[in-house]
């Protein structure tokens, strides 16, 4: 058995899981991971279901694998979509045996999925940023998306714990940049000092009147206590080993595990929350994936932290005499709501970071500096009411086989002038990726298909998608602003550059931000769950994925899911402490 | 003269790796499956398998299709990217880092970005053959040296693309990171940031730029 303790081997059946459980928690990312972290710690007995296999970074991170090692030079594949060494496990944008379709007449849309513990916390970006107070009303700030139930101030001590728990790099002094909160004191580490080419692209911002300020990144990148510092190499992607940046399976899941209160069944793929007479949840379904058989599991509260996607299809899937489309769906308000960052990237090559000395620019991992939104007074004039921060990477990275594209397409020399053409340009690219708010529409949710079923017989989700023209003149201002910034910095973007935000915008999903089917809400009639992630229609049934987000802001996902999901969890366990399940 | 005589290319794989491709080509022939073939017109003939969704990333096993390149494409091979990024005093030629089979590997790949080089590649291959294995060291040169320049477009497709796999293998390698300056992938306690001296001659660029 590969693992990390009380995982149990579904080879040999259920026979050793002692129920009855308090509490089940479906997935083990961000959401179930965190969840399960603090439940266990409350003293509540948990049983953590993963759709797939049992995951040890420990062992199975290839932390200084260099493309040589590897079938292809690591290179992309229909089985590792994002490289050989990127550490999802069983999916990508496919996962066998597992279908989903996109609608008729509907946009792109691309969903991601592992089947590992630990989810996509494994392979994430770790980009850690706060959403701002901005970001949970933005219908009273203009009148477009909806208000959350709870304000910034009312998450902002779950962000601190988060943080601190974690472990987020990105400490700086406090700048009252608008609706880009500053973490108080003792909450961030210091990220390592800018590489070459980040204090190169500074000055063209800067110029420009734009700020640049550290990345928050969940990466240990200083001492903190119980932990490893990041060693300033290999790509995060790849997982850590060493459990220097931030995994479920390495922060999460190890201290949850040491309280005894926890027991894990991998490959254990919900389709169902079952109900009881009175209505209230009694437990789930599950299918084996590896033994194709059935089981169900009982405990007195369930929490679905599946992923967004998955969370709203266990839910349309669980139909009963009283909800007949699916529970919590009374008011088709499941699979509503779905949205995925904006995203683009225009890549740059510069003349003037051309021959630099050798420097280590491996860093962090992640960037360590980045651009926040800066137009939060100018949307009149600009025409398009959100916007996006900028994640910029470059520097002297680990060689890939995509290495001639550093030469322009019609530069064929060989020999000694090829090597020194190399050898002068390496180091010399910037890519410049936008990641921008999305405002919720009536044409982006997800349902059940009527006919497309998975391997085991279990309908599969059917997405719909249209970006708005919010979204694609957003992306549009993406393009223009990084070729000016690309000009000013003497530079020439690479390929060709689409101006038209239509053209140039990201697929639905592709930014694997996808949440907001099972939203948040102050009633029952516009939501599904509370401001706890409680479902309305079940008391003892809790959401706590990205599912309960009420809108995305450009700042990536992951933090505000992971506080989010504490703050949930400790009302759970306060109404389990008080007899009220 | 020792540089216009070709070194027979000596494959970099091992015995045992070899071993395992005879048995999973024996293993199709057996089933029914037949020997990989490749080409536009072949559609609907079975691809040998990836390496599959979940491959053991700490340890690599070398990629499981079975490999399609002859001795004499295999040949050709070298020469062509000894051609591209020959041996220097402190740098080996591509074909010392095994290069080719490399390429072998690509080509002979059931995924789809490879299985649409490797009419490309091999097609390319069997045209040079003459050229690069029959003829004189000035035969030889002549042709190698019309290729960047060739009017056929398909000669010059397979020439860029040959060269760019030839460039992404040997930067993808310890000799190729020495090479090409990447002084990365080290252990550190800590990140010290660009050296005093990157950043002055930084400095002296952003003044050039006016920033």
């Amino acid at each position: 058995m590969v693992g990390i303790g009380n995982v149990i081997d579904n080879k040999r059946g259920n026979a050793g899981v002692p129920e009855p459980y308090d509490v089940i928690v479906v997935g083990s990312g961000a959401g179930g991971g965190m969840s399960a972290y603090h439940l266990t710690k409350s003293g509540l007995k948990v049983l953590m279901l993963e759709a797939g296999r049992n995951y040890d970074p420990a062992t199975e991170t290839p932390m200084f694998n260099i493309p040589a090692q590897a079938p292809l030079r690591a290179s992309s594949t229909p089985d590792k979509p994002f490289g050989f060494y990127d550490a999802t496990v069983d999916g990508g944008w496919q996962v066998p045996n597992e279908p989903y379709t996109v609608a008729e007449g509907s946009e792109p849309f691309t969903w991601w999925r592992p089947r590992m513990l630990g989810g996509r916390t494994n392979h994430w970006g770790r980009i850690a940023l706060r959403f701002g107070p901005l970001d949970f009303k933005p219908r009273s700030r203009d009148g477009l998306g909806y208000d959350w139930p709870i304000t910034y101030d009312d998450l902002a001590p779950w962000y601190d714990k988060t943080e601190k728990l974690i472990g987020v790099s990105g400490a700086a002094p406090a700048r009252g940049l608008t609706n880009t909160p500053d973490s108080p004191p003792g909450c961030l580490m210091e990220t390592a000092p800018p590489r070459a080419f980040e204090v190169f692209y500074e000055r063209a911002f800067k110029a420009m009147g734009i700020p640049v300020v550290p990345m928050h990144a969940a990466v240990v990148s200083g001492k903190m206590e119980g932990r490893n510092t990041c060693l300033f190499a290999t790509p995060c992607g790849r997982g850590c080993q060493i459990g220097a940046n931030f995994q479920s399976t390495t922060v999460l899941i190890p201290p949850a595990k040491a309280t005894g209160n926890l027991t894990i069944v991998p490959n254990a793929l919900v389709y169902q929350v079952d109900l009881d007479k009175a209505g209230k949840a009694k437990g789930v379904s599950y299918v084996d994936r590896v033994t194709g058989e059935h089981h169900s599991v009982t405990a007195r509260a369930v929490v679905l932290a599946a992923g967004s996607g998955e969370t709203a299809r266990i839910l349309l899937n669980s139909k009963s005499a009283s909800f007949p489309n699916g529970l919590c769906n009374t008011h088709g308000m499941v699979g509503r709501y779905l949205m995925d960052s904006v995203g683009l990237t225009v890549n740059g090559q510069f003349p003037a970071l051309e021959g630099l000395p050798p420097t280590n620019d491996d860093g962090q991992g992640t960037q360590h500096t980045y651009v926040p939104w800066w137009g939060y007074d100018k949307h009149k004039e600009l025409g398009f009411p959100r916007g996006y921060h900028i994640e910029i990477n470059g520097g002297r990275r680990m060689p890939s086989m995509g290495m001639a594209g550093l030469l322009p397409d019609d530069e064929l020399s060989v020999g000694d002038d090829l090597r020194g053409k190399l050898r002068q340009r390496f180091g010399s690219v910037i890519g410049f990726d936008g990641r921008g708010e999305m405002i919720p529409n009536d044409d982006c949710y997800c349902e059940l298909d009527p006919t497309v079923k998975d391997k085991w017989g279990i309908p599969v989700l059917r997405f719909h998608w249209k970006w708005g023209d919010y979204e694609t003149g957003q992306a549009a201002h993406m393009v223009k602003t990084f070729t000016e910034v690309i000009e000013r910095l003497g530079g020439k973007p690479m390929g060709k550059v689409e101006t038209d935000g239509r053209k140039a915008i990201s697929k639905g999903g592709e930014m694997i931000h996808e949440v907001g089917t099972v939203r948040m809400g102050a009633s029952e009639a516009d939501s599904v769950v509370n401001q706890y992630g409680q479902t309305w229609a079940v008391p003892n049934l809790f959401v706590t994925d990205g599912a309960v987000l009420v809108s995305s802001p450009d700042k990536n996902p992951t933090l505000s899911i992971l506080a989010l999901a504490w703050r949930s969890s400790d009302h759970l366990a306060t109404l389990a402490k008080q007899g009220a399940l | 003269m020792s540089d216009d005589t070709p070194k027979p290319y000596v494959s970099k794989i091992d015995r045992r790796t070899a071993l395992t491709w005879i048995g999973v080509v024996g293993a199709a022939t057996a089933v029914g499956a037949g020997v990989v073939v490749y080409g536009p017109k072949t559609a609907g003939h079975a691809e040998a398998k990836g390496y599959g969704t979940d491959p053991n990333l700490a340890q690599p096993l070398k990629a499981p299709w079975p490999r399609i390149l002859s001795k004499d494409e295999l040949q050709t091979a070298a020469i062509l990217a000894d051609y591209i990024l020959p041996a220097t005093a402190t740098a080996p030629a591509a074909s010392a880092l095994g290069i080719p089979d490399f390429i072998d590997e690509w080509v002979s790949a059931p995924y789809p970005d490879q299985v649409k080089d490797r009419p490309v590649i091999r097609d390319g291959l069997k045209a040079l053959k003459g050229d690069l294995l029959g003829g004189d060291a000035g035969r030889r040169k002549a042709a190698l040296a019309a290729l960047p320049t060739s009017a056929d477009a398909r000669t010059l497709d397979f020439f860029k693309r040959f060269r760019a796999l030839t460039i992404g293998a040997y930067y993808t390698t310890e000799a190729g990171f020495k090479d090409i300056g990447y002084i990365g992938n080290v252990p550190r306690t800590a990140d010290p940031g660009p050296s005093p001296q990157v950043m002055a001659e930084l400095g002296a660029r952003l003044k050039q730029l006016g920033l």
